[in-house]
Parts: structure tokens; C-alpha cells; sequence
């Protein structure tokens, strides 16, 4: 027995489980932090059941309506605690979250109830879900249709019949019609009217740069005062056109009843949209749920980042993740070839290197102080100073922004270039630099038409390991130009079309704001799941976009195998 | 299927085809002066003075470290690559030290080509390949290209296999093809001198064959000079022989009398597999 023990040692085997079972363990808990991040996230969207209950507590009870959120098991001794009276002899009790809603006529959105207190719990079917603008969810039933304040149609009843479609029909018909004010308010609120205030913004600091200048010409000051009446004319017009457009849309609202049995009147404007989760079937609820989650990829957040999308979100991290490596890569790869081609290989450069390597390691935060100093403070404020004097005092490079942002996770990123390029170039087989410099090639011939190209797959593999750095990163952009809420995107139609003063919102940053900032907690915990998971894909899909690249150029430049 | 054929006759004879070589009678390419090579503190090469014979086959001999190929890497500044190594002593082209302050080296190493023990084609296209050091040069037009890698690959006893993947990888050819590339590759840019490192070390037998054959055609045109550590094969593609050991030459002559008569011990040991 003794022999054979031995002899399994001495085969490794042993240390072949070890090394396997490190790896499952690594591969499980990925695959359950994707899983917990994705099935929570992603479960947010379903149209969950409304139920109604009867909760009674002591004495009193009353009726309750709402999505069951979550369920769990409490212990006995902290409901005593809470002075919760729990029968002897019971350790633990059920109790569910749930999504009351009705924020504005109940106070909260969101109880905690125990489940052995409902009793007559019902789903029916024409109990009705609203997503709205504002006070976050509505459930109740429908009870009537008004226009201005002429009654359109009404019914008392709770079972679903053809008098109650009736109604909802004309509800339909109603949604749709507001939808399209909407759309055409948030156009014209959105672009025209955002257009002719940054035209306005653009005279104003015309103006102002030639007062500063000393220059002052009355042709131009007139041009700019006809420019300036003209805009102001174009913009009475579209204020009409929106108090028209906003009188319009508040023609329809409906009565509502709640739980409390109260009835209470919505605006119809102020509905995202409307529907009945017990009365749908599998194909609707999936028709909705791919609604939702496009609404959530899409839209602009609403509610303080609780509702609606991240799409600017999205849109930021992707943007400076893509600036960030336009200039991580050059400054990156120039660095390399300096240090291991040209310079001459000593004490100077060893040193050099292990400060490269050391400069990975420097915690992200360092390189947003160091960014917040140098580059908006001191470099921002120069570009003020010297391009922007007609602007100040409000600055435009000397705040944080998209720009700084990139920089700054540039600077973050470059040792992984520099390291990463320098191992590609000591990889390419030195025959084929002898056999180019053999042909009369100078040593700059060589490195840009031979040995460059052929490292360029590696300078990919630095890209790659950058960006997946880059994206992740909060803490630094935080101070150099990050924020939870920007008004317009980096690109848009205004001149000149990409922004990178500007202010971004980053998915990251997204996930702190929402999880930890926000004044609705429970509406948001989803969110930051949804959120999280939703970071993870971007990255990844930035990474294997990076990574097909880098496949080409292997195969393009596949070298020698020496 | 031309290599199957002339490989039953008698190589020596066809492939050198010329007899009563007399060095008196040659002109010189290059000379060198008293060259000797350090690495750091160590001489590798001991004071070499010796003339290379132009338009002729010059063959390097010796056992492994003796030198020959540091020396032939002189002839074009290969060495300069090394950190460690420097020279002393002349090597004269035209006239003029080699190893000069004003030289370009660039321009030298245009004149004096080398093709390596291994087969390095870039990878690029085989036209691309062969049109790189013109394109170094700044030559662009494309006529001038076409015409000249036509040239090359056809000099290089190429063109036929390669005239219809001229725009494929040349990564995708078999070593032999890949070694004849490089030469193409290397009198593209018309070189007076063409530097063998080995060239056929790494190739199977008909590879092999191919090169020698091909060094005989070019001796027409270029000065070569080439180290190898195959006799027979030196016997067979030389003119000139030249025998080194650590570091010194001991023998330097026709190579038909340095093989079948030499002059000192060493060599004779050497050639009849004694040493080395």
C-alpha cells in the first residue's frame, strides 16, 4: 500500500489534480460571476406578474398590489427585533420584496411583506403595469379615458371583458397619438432648438473674441447681430410650435384605481408605456422583454439613472476607449523600438524598462490626480489661456473631459504597449534584419518595412491587454471628466461633430452612480446588474474586435518559425 | 528533372568547366590588408592579407570556428551588427578602405550582397521579395520592377516554378525555392560581389544541386565568395580555395591543386578527413 502511494506521488498525479483543480476552480467561479451578473441583470427586463393580495398585520388589513421582487427567509429573532410578534417555536419566516409602485400616491415603491400574512392572492388579468416618466411605476386598474375633461369612456367592473377591451383599445389608440407628439417635442427640443443655442453660443463667443482682440468691425458685429435676429426669429417659431405641441399632448388622461381602492388621474403624456403582465402570453412577454432591452441598450436614462437606458453610457465607453488606444499605440510603439533598436542597451536602459514595468503596477488613482493636475489644470488651462480666451471664465479644455479622460488611460496603458511591442521585436528572427540590411537597407528601412509589420501583431496583443485595462477603469475618470448625467453625446450634427471638451458618462462610473449614489436603491440593484453585465460585454466585444485584427496580421506576417 | 541527369556525370568537370586557372593571370575584386577581427578582448581572426580573385568562385574551408565566417561577414560589414566586435586592417574595394570613415555602408552592402545559411525571404509576396531592394533604392516605376525581378528570378533559375504565384506569399515555398529567392533577391539589386554563408547547409541533396548549378551560371557576372563546410562541395563550385584554421589561413590556391595536392600538413589532414 506504502509502495503504491509512493508511486503515485512520484507519477504526478497528485500535482496534475492540483493544477486541474485550480483551473476549474478559476473557470466556476468566472462562469458564476457572468451567470449571477447576466441572470440578475437580464432578468430586470421580464414582464414579472402583478399580484394583488389581501396583507393583514394585527388587526388591520388591507389589500396590496405589486411584482414580487425577490423572496427570502428571515430569522425569528430579527423580526422579534423589529417587534414583529412570531409564534414560539419558529426559527424562520418567509418574507417577499415587493414592487408596489404607485411612488406618488403610496410614499414608497418598494415593502418587504410576510408571506403568511397575504392571503387571496390573485392575479387579474386586467390589473395593469405603467412605466412612466416620472414617480417610476403604476399598477392599478383602468377605469376611464378622458379628453380635456369629457369623459371618453369608462368601466367599473374588474373582469376582462369586451366592454373593458373597448376601453383599452381607445387607451391604445390614445398612446400612440401622444407617442408621436413626443417624438416630435424631442426633436425639436433636442436638435433644432439645441442647434440654434450652440449657433447662438458660437456668435456670442465670436463676439466676445473680437472685443478681446480690440477689433472691433461693424460689418462683422452687424452680420453677427442679423445672424443673431434671424436665429432668434427661427427659435419663436419652434417655441410656438412646442407650447402647441405641448398642449396637444396633454389633451388625454385616464382615472386610475390603485389598491387603496382611490382613484386617481394620469396624464397620458406621462406614460411610457402601458401594458397587462398577467394577460400576456409567453410570445408577448418575449416581445416586451426584447422591448425593454432594447429600450435599456438604446435610450437615454430617465429618473436618475433608475429607468430608461445607458446608451450615452455605452457610447462614452466606447468612444474613449477607441481614442485611447488611437493614441496609446504610436506613443506606445515608438517608445519600443527606441528603447530596444536604437538606444543602447546599458545600465540606462534597464533602468528605463524596470520604471516601465513599475509604471503598470502605480494604482489608477495616482494617474487621475496626476491627470486632473497636468493635464486639465495646468495643460487645459494653457489651451484656455491661449485658444479659448473668449470663453473663459467658464472653461473649455481646462475641466474634465473626453479628451483628459483618453489621455490620461493612455498614460495608463502605455507600459503594456511598450512592454508587449518590445517583446514582438525581440522575437523577429534576426536573419531576416541581416538579410534586409544585406541588401543596402538602412537600419529605419528596415524597421518600417520588414520588422515593424511583423511585429504588428504583437503591438495588437498590447492593444488588447489596454484596453481591457482601460475600459474597466473608474476611479481615475472620476476626476478628468466623467460624469453621471451628460446632456449631449461626444459626436453629434454641431460643428465640430466630435466634442472632446466635452463631458462623457462611462459604464463604470454608470454602475458606482446607480448602485451607490442613487436615491432609490431598490429600484436601481437590477439596474447595476443589468449594467455590470452589460460593461462586460462591451468589453469583451471591444477585445474580440482587437483580437481579429491581430489574427489577420498574423496570418498576413507569419513569420519564419525558427 | 535536368538534376537527376547531370548528377550521373561528373560535376567537377562541368560545373567549373575551365582548366590551368593561374592566379597570376586574374584580376582582383577585393584584397584585404592585415584583417583581424575581435569579439571584445578575443582576436577571432588573425591578420589576414589575401586577394579575391573577381569573377571567379572563391571557396572559404575549415572546421567549424575557424573563422570564415566572420571573415566573409567583413566583406560587408555584417560585423558591424555586433556590439562586441571590431576590426583592424583594410579591406579594399576600388581602391578605396572599406572600413573607411566616409564609407556608406548601405551603399557598400549594395555592391557586396550576401545570402545566409538559412533561407530569410521577407514575409511578402515573391515579387515583393525580389523588388525590395530596388525599392530601397527608391525605384518605383513598375516596368523597371517587372523587367528586373524577371531578371532576377530568372538568373536565379526560378522564374518558371514561381512565373504564376509571383503575388503569393513567399513563406508558402519549400526551402530549396526559398534559398534561390534570396539569391534572386540579392543580384536584383546588381551586387559586383555576392557573399555565400552556407547557403546550401540547410537544403536537401537536389536543393543543393540547384544551388551549385546556379553558382556556376553567376560566376559570370558577380564575384562570389562562399563558405561552406562541405568539401566536396567546395571542391565541386570553386575556383579558388582557401583553408583556414583558428583563426589563420593556412592555405590559399587553385582549388584543384589545394584538394588533390596541398602544400601544408594542415590542410592535407584537414581535406582527407583527419581533423576537423
Amino acid at each position: 500500500m506504502n509502495i503504491s502511494i509512493s508511486n503515485w506521488t512520484k507519477s504526478g498525479s497528485p500535482w496534475v489534480w492540483l493544477n486541474a483543480g485550480a483551473v476549474a476552480i478559476s473557470v466556476i467561479m468566472v462562469a458564476s460571476l457572468i451567470g449571477l451578473i447576466g441572470v440578475r441583470g437580464l432578468a430586470h427586463f421580464w414582464p414579472a406578474d402583478v399580484i394583488q393580495a389581501k396583507y393583514s398585520e394585527r388587526q388591520n388589513s388591507r389589500i396590496i398590489v405589486g411584482e414580487v421582487v425577490q423572496t427570502e427567509q428571515v430569522s425569528a429573532s430579527q423580526l422579534i427585533d423589529a417587534g414583529i410578534e412570531v409564534a414560539p417555536g419558529v426559527e424562520s419566516l418567509e418574507r417577499r420584496l415587493l414592487k408596489n409602485g404607485n411612488r406618488d400616491s403610496e410614499g414608497i415603491d418598494f415593502t418587504w411583506v410576510l408571506s403568511k400574512n397575504l392571503s387571496d392572492i390573485k392575479t387579474p388579468a386586467m390589473l395593469f403595469t405603467a412605466e412612466r416618466y416620472e414617480w417610476g411605476n403604476l399598477y392599478g386598474f383602468l377605469r376611464s379615458l378622458k379628453q380635456e375633461q369629457k369623459v371618453l369612456a369608462q368601466y367599473a367592473g374588474y373582469e376582462k371583458n369586451d366592454e373593458y377591451m373597448a376601453l383599452w383599445s381607445l387607451l391604445d389608440k390614445s398612446m400612440l397619438r401622444a407617442q408621436d407628439i413626443k417624438a416630435q417635442i424631442h426633436d425639436i427640443e433636442k436638435n433644432q432648438i439645441g442647434k440654434i443655442n450652440h449657433e447662438l453660443e458660437r456668435l456670442r463667443l465670436k463676439e466676445r473674441r473680437m472685443e478681446l482682440d480690440l477689433n472691433s468691425d461693424a460689418d462683422v458685429t452687424a452680420e453677427i447681430e442679423q445672424r443673431r435676429v434671424q436665429l432668434a426669429k427661427e427659435y419663436k417659431t419652434l417655441e410656438d410650435k412646442l407650447v402647441d405641441f405641448y398642449g396637444k399632448i396633454n389633451r388625454d388622461s385616464i382615472e386610475v384605481e390603485i389598491s387603496n381602492g382611490s382613484v386617481i388621474t394620469v396624464p397620458i403624456a406621462n406614460l411610457v408605456r402601458i401594458f397587462r403582465a398577467n394577460d400576456m402570453s409567453i410570445w408577448d412577454k418575449s416581445l416586451h422583454y426584447i422591448a425593454k432591452v432594447w429600450e435599456f441598450v438604446s435610450e437615454d436614462p430617465r429618473e436618475a439613472n433608475t429607468e430608461g437606458g445607458i446608451f450615452p453610457a455605452i457610447f462614452g465607453t466606447v468612444m474613449m476607449v477607441i481614442l485611447m488606444s488611437i493614441m496609446v499605440t504610436p506613443f506606445g510603439v515608438v517608445a519600443a523600438v527606441y528603447l530596444s533598436e536604437y538606444a543602447k542597451q546599458g545600465f540606462l536602459t534597464r533602468l528605463i524598462r524596470i520604471a516601465v514595468n513599475n509604471l503598470a503596477g502605480v494604482p489608477s488613482i495616482v494617474y487621475g490626480v496626476f491627470g486632473l493636475g497636468f493635464f486639465v489644470y495646468f495643460l487645459g488651462g494653457s489651451i484656455d489661456q491661449l485658444f479659448y480666451p473668449e470663453a473663459l471664465p467658464s472653461p473649455t479644455f481646462g475641466t474634465g473631459g473626453l479628451l483628459w479622460a483618453s489621455i490620461t488611460l493612455a498614460l495608463l496603458t502605455v507600459p503594456v504597449v511598450i512592454v508587449a511591442t518590445e517583446e514582438g521585436l525581440s522575437r523577429i528572427p534576426s536573419a531576416l534584419k541581416e538579410g534586409s540590411l544585406a541588401l543596402g537597407a538602412t537600419k529605419f528601412e528596415t524597421l518600417y518595412k520588414v520588422i515593424l509589420p511583423m511585429t504588428s501583431p504583437a503591438m495588437m496583443t498590447g492593444v488588447i491587454l489596454a484596453i481591457a485595462r482601460a475600459a474597466g477603469e473608474v476611479a481615475p475618470l472620476m476626476l478628468v471628466g466623467v460624469v453621471k448625467l451628460a446632456p449631449t453625446l461626444p459626436l453629434n450634427m454641431n460643428y465640430p461633430y466630435l466634442h472632446l471638451d466635452q463631458k462623457i458618462m462611462h459604464l463604470g462610473f454608470h454602475i458606482y452612480d446607480v448602485g451607490f449614489q442613487s436615491p432609490n436603491v431598490e429600484a436601481a440593484r437590477p439596474l447595476v446588474y443589468a449594467t455590470a453585465f452589460l460593461l462586460i460585454i462591451v468589453i469583451a466585444l471591444l477585445n474580440l474586435s482587437a483580437v481579429a485584427i491581430r489574427n489577420k496580421l498574423r496570418e498576413k506576417y507569419k513569420a519564419l518559425e525558427v | 528533372m535536368s538534376e537527376v541527369k547531370t548528377a550521373n556525370v561528373d560535376l567537377s568537370s562541368i560545373l567549373k568547366g575551365q582548366e590551368n586557372l593561374k592566379f597570376a593571370d586574374e584580376e582582383i575584386m577585393l584584397n584585404t590588408k592585415d584583417l583581424k577581427v575581435f569579439y571584445g578582448e578575443k582576436e577571432a581572426v588573425h591578420g589576414i592579407t589575401m586577394d579575391i580573385p573577381k569573377n571567379r568562385v572563391t571557396a572559404f574551408i575549415g572546421p567549424s570556428g575557424c573563422g570564415k565566417s566572420t571573415l566573409l561577414r567583413c566583406f560587408n560589414r555584417m560585423n558591424d551588427l555586433v556590439d562586441s566586435c571590431s576590426i583592424g586592417g583594410e579591406i579594399i574595394l576600388d581602391n578605396r578602405n572599406i572600413y573607411g570613415k566616409d564609407v556608406d555602408v548601405a551603399e557598400l552592402r549594395r555592391r557586396v550582397g550576401m545570402v545566409f545559411q538559412k533561407p530569410n525571404p521577407f514575409p511578402k509576396s515573391i515579387y515583393e521579395n525580389v523588388a525590395y531592394g530596388l525599392r530601397i533604392q527608391g525605384v518605383n516605376k513598375k516596368r523597371v520592377l517587372d523587367e528586373t525581378v524577371e531578371w532576377a528570378l530568372k538568373s536565379a533559375a526560378l522564374w518558371d516554378e514561381v512565373k504564376d504565384r509571383l503575388h503569393e506569399s513567399a513563406l508558402g515555398m519549400s526551402g530549396g525555392q526559398q534559398q534561390r529567392l534570396v539569391i534572386a533577391r540579392t543580384i536584383a539589386v546588381k551586387p559586383e560581389v555576392l557573399l555565400l554563408d552556407e547557403p546550401a547547409s540547410a537544403l536537401d541533396p537536389i536543393s543543393t544541386l540547384k544551388i551549385e548549378e546556379l553558382i556556376h551560371e553567376l560566376k559570370k557576372d558577380f564575384t562570389i565568395i562562399i563558405v561552406t563546410h562541405n568539401m566536396q562541395q567546395a571542391a565541386r563550385v570553386s575556383d579558388y580555395t582557401a583553408f583556414m584554421y583558428m583563426g589563420d589561413l593556412i592555405e590559399f590556391g587553385v582549388t584543384d591543386t589545394l584538394f588533390t595536392n596541398p602544400e601544408k600538413k594542415q590542410t592535407e589532414d584537414y581535406i582527407t578527413g583527419r581533423f576537423g
